[in-house]
């Protein structure tokens, strides 16, 4: 009886252990494959670098939090964007006002990309810092659906994003894109 | 990528060129991801524990005061305790009312929970300021009414007495002061996520 229920118990821990290890694996996985999108979509939300390193960082961890729930029901890439979003959401509405340190202003004009770059790359860069931008100023809306635009999903994925209809999708993509060449105006 | 007519479009392909390389990940990124799980779920168990020893310990205390020969101050305080837990309790549960988990799995319905739970724990700091007037008058009440055993024990030890006072109204400044402090963040949160939602609505308009 008693080594029954020891064997039991050694089962239930050993399942445990592999469930655990299994998680471990799927969790460095996505990090691996879409560590980069986390990094733009963070991005595109916060400013400021080293705020928007905790952000990831935020993100990543909800990622982990909600990666035992994750049955399946829509793609990877899906469940990914929506706790990234929801993340930068709260992030957003939790934010302080802005309080840089002077660190912080230089590290948030730094280029993103620390290789040099000759005029031609430059210029490249100025391009990439412009865009970059005027996303961030974009209403968080507009900001959602361009960012999903940008990283080449499909309206039915921003739609399960969302939570709204593809025709929706649609239109929201007519207005945030020309909010987006506004603010890339603006910004020039 | 994606089959839609935009992607043929070469506005969108050079936005997508430079947006792909706006931001790389930290090389640090997973260690420091390591750390704070570590650190999250150090602070989960330790904070349930403390959580639910004080509560155990409490009700221990004012069910072993209820059972055993004690004096009215004490009974009337155990009672106030037992009371006060269950009245703190049962508001807890009825405020979390439908903010345990979103409708849908989608950002717009995550936003809407959050809505619902900023409003929660708004009216829960509210309750909070209210049960603590309630305990503050029942103590004043308890003390009129058992005055000749404390005005006793006054005279005997004024000092310790008067400490336990001053400590008190500290305390109570400090506990008033955090509340609302907190509540005034919770607000300026309520405000953001609303305008949120506000924006989202109308973009589906």
């Amino acid at each position: 009886m008693s080594t029954q229920s020891t064997d039991s118990f050694a089962s239930r821990v050993g399942i445990v252990r592999e469930t655990r290890r299994t998680l471990e694996q799927q969790f460095d996985r996505i990090l691996g494959e879409h560590g980069a999108v986390i990094s733009r979509l963070a991005y595109s939300y916060e400013a400021v670098a080293g705020m928007r390193e905790e952000l990831v960082q935020e993100i990543a961890l909800a990622i982990w939090q909600a990666l035992p729930h994750f049955r399946g029901e829509c793609s990877e890439r899906t469940f990914v964007f929506r706790i990234a979003h929801n993340r930068g959401l709260t992030h957003v509405g939790r934010r302080r006002p802005p309080q840089q340190s002077l660190d912080d202003l230089e590290e948030a004009d730094e280029p993103v990309d620390p290789r040099p770059h000759p005029d031609e790359h430059l210029a490249q860069m100025n391009q990439r810092e412009r865009l970059a931008s005027a996303v961030q100023s974009l209403p968080v809306a507009h900001k959602q659906t361009i960012v999903m635009m940008l990283e080449g999903l499909s309206h039915a994925e921003i739609g399960e994003v969302l939570g709204i209809t593809e025709n929706n999708v649609a239109v929201r993509l007519t207005r945030a894109r020309k909010a987006l060449k506004e603010a890339m105006g603006v910004t020039q | 990528m994606t089959n839609d007519p935009m992607t043929k479009d070469r506005e969108l392909d050079l936005w997508r060129e430079q947006w792909s390389s706006v931001a790389r990940p930290s090389p640090e990124l997973k260690r420091q991801v390591q750390k704070r799980i570590k650190v999250q779920n150090r602070r989960f168990w330790l904070g349930n524990l403390l959580a639910v020893a004080a509560l155990v310990g409490v009700l221990i205390l004012a069910i072993y005061q209820l059972s055993h020969p004690a004096s009215g101050l004490e009974k009337g305080r155990a009672t106030g305790v037992c009371v006060l837990l269950f009245v703190a309790v049962a508001c807890r549960l009825w405020i979390s009312r439908g903010t345990w988990r979103a409708e849908t799995q989608s950002v717009r319905a995550f936003v809407e929970l959050w809505h619902r739970r900023v409003l929660a724990r708004i009216r829960g700091l509210q309750i909070a300021i209210y049960l603590a007037i309630g305990w503050i008058v029942f103590c004043t009440g308890l003390a009129a009414a058992n005055w000749v055993t404390i005005r006793l024990e006054l005279i005997a030890h004024p000092t310790e007495y008067l400490a336990m006072m001053v400590v008190l109204v500290v305390m109570l400044r400090l506990i008033w002061f955090g509340v609302m402090w907190l509540r005034r963040r919770k607000v300026a949160e309520l405000n953001e996520v609303t305008r949120i939602l506000e924006e989202m609505q109308t973009m589906n308009d």
